[in-house]
């Protein structure tokens, strides 16, 4: 196979110390991707590299970063795609971190919560369930693998450390979708103010980046929507 | 978790800088069309100035213009100041001031408006 | 669920600016920018008229004195640069208030392009209206 040298630009970080970037010529074939380099590299060069990753197939969005400036999974970016001779790998944006490419997901995590994310598959899948009413089609929220990509690439979220964030924002609008007997109530409260859904510039960056088609934009501007209904409503009288 | 402090102001502030701003697209089309466009030679002399603004819909329209152009203004100001990321007391400062910085605006050129009219 | 919360000392935010940054963005994030960059344009423009404005009441000669000076070239050329930031602020501004409240969200680059040539022929227009208006 046509192997061919590329330089990786790396971002290291060990606590308490200065970040910098350190480079590697790494040998890489058509088929090798940005985790794979990485992979090489620490078995290869430097045993200290530190980066996350686990299914190697785009599915448990633990290997999100920043390769050549753009929030990827690095698992399924192909390095001579990228067509650059140097090759930049930073970590992800507007989270902690801890080392190297590994950032701190827990505030992330911690907001699916709240947005009463719908943790467990219900019957949608079984030949024989039924789709719940105002439902055209199943879209599952379990589409977001969790991999903060959207929260990098979000201008907003570089500004505002309280911004829940695309992903929490659209875990709050699949819930309020479709509820599956919950109150929508509490969670479209804790999206309507000025570090929630409001706070949106509406700049479609997480919507470009997610590499698991939510469309989280798309969901805070239908939170909007659906918040702009009830507000409408209410000076009406209606409630 | 964390929320914001502002309840749910947020969602009527960005509803009103929204509406302001549709409403400013028409307002500022009319205020340049009328004052320039329709014109001989783009702008007004003085005496074509004070005739202007002595008729009582172009006051009004051109007040409520100034009026909706100092809101969404105000609004946009301040949804930069909010992400130098302040804290609240800075907040409610900002808000203070751009409150005073439009009634300003407005009372000035409400009675610049006036003062033109009082030459006619 | 209780978390143990670590502080780390680094976090890669871009802090204030970061709407400005549209470094490896796309075209939202660069629409965004320019609505800024061009709204706080208009106000400082908004500031300057309402003090202009006030020559007004200083008489008929600092008036017409004004309005010889706006018709030179140097001003004329501003105003097409104000144009420029009310066409594109007004224009994508349409869209984001559209967009914001939840209506043609899937098509919102679309919406983009055909409000910018729109903006595009206004502008044109528009400069040719300002240098072809006779000075007086
Ligand atoms: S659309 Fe909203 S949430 Fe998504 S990147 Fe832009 S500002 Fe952030
Ligand atoms: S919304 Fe998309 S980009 Fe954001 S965490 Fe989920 S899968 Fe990743
Ligand atoms: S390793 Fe699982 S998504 Fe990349």
């Amino acid at each position: 196979m046509a192997e061919q040298t590329v330089q990786f630009k790396v971002f290291r970080y060990k606590q308490g110390e200065r970040p910098s970037y350190q480079t590697y010529t790494v040998r890489v074939d058509p088929r090798t991707t940005v985790l794979r380099a990485l992979e090489q590299i620490r078995q290869e060069q430097d045993g200290t590299l530190a980066f996350r990753h686990s299914c190697f197939h785009a599915s448990c969005g633990t290997c999100g970063m920043k390769v050549n400036g753009q929030e990827v999974l690095a698992c399924v970016t192909n390095v001579l795609e990228l067509g650059t001779p140097v090759v930049v790998v930073e970590p992800l944006d507007n989270a902690p971190l801890i080392t190297d490419l590994v950032v701190d997901m827990g505030d992330f995590y911690a907001r699916y919560q709240p947005a009463g994310m719908p943790m467990i598959r219900e019957s949608e899948f079984l030949p024989d369930s039924q789709v719940p009413e105002g439902v055209e089609h199943h879209m599952r929220l379990e589409n977001c693998i969790e991999c903060g990509l959207c929260l990098s690439a979000c201008p907003v979220a570089g500004s505002d450390p309280l911004y829940l964030g695309p992903a929490a924002l659209a875990a709050a609008w699949r819930m309020v979708e479709e509820p599956r007997g919950r109150d929508p109530a509490t969670v479209l409260a804790w999206v309507d103010h000025e570090h929630g859904c409001w706070r949106c510039h509406a700049a479609f960056e997480c919507s470009e980046v997610c590499p698991s088609n939510v469309d989280p934009a798309g969901a805070i501007m239908a939170l909007r929507r659906e918040l702009t209904r009830r507000k409408i409503g209410q000076l009406f009288g209606r409630r | 978790m964390e929320r914001g402090q502002q309840g749910t102001r947020g969602g009527w502030l960005w509803l009103l800088q929204a509406l302001s701003g549709l409403l400013l697209v028409l307002l500022l089309a009319l205020h340049i069309v009328a004052n320039h466009f329709i014109v001989e030679g783009g702008l007004r002399t003085y005496q074509d100035v004070v005739a202007y603004l002595s008729n009582p819909l172009v006051f009004v329209l051109e007040v409520l213009f100034l009026l909706t152009v100092t809101l969404h203004a105000g609004l946009g100001v301040r949804s930069v100041l909010l992400d130098l990321g302040l804290s609240p007391t800075a907040e409610r400062r900002v808000n203070l001031v751009l409150t005073l910085l439009g009634i300003v605006a407005v009372a000035y050129g409400v009675w610049l408006s006036l003062m033109i009219q009082g030459r006619a | 669920m209780v978390q143990e919360r670590q502080t780390y000392g680094l976090i890669r935010r871009k802090g204030a600016w970061s709407w400005l940054d549209v470094r490896g963005r796309r075209l939202g994030a660069w629409a965004f920018a320019l609505n800024r960059l061009t709204g706080l344009g208009l106000v400082l423009y908004l500031v300057i008229h309402l003090l202009v404005l006030s020559l007004l009441t200083q008489g008929e000669s600092r008036w017409n004195d004004f309005i010889a000076l706006a018709k030179s070239p140097a001003f004329l050329f501003l105003d097409v640069v104000l144009f420029f930031g009310l066409l594109f602020h007004g224009l994508n501004g349409i869209r984001v208030a559209l967009v914001g409240m939840g209506l043609g969200v899937e098509r919102h680059k679309t919406l983009f392009w055909v409000l910018m040539t729109i903006g595009a022929v206004l502008l044109l227009l528009s400069a040719w209206k300002v240098f072809s208006s006779p000075a007086t």
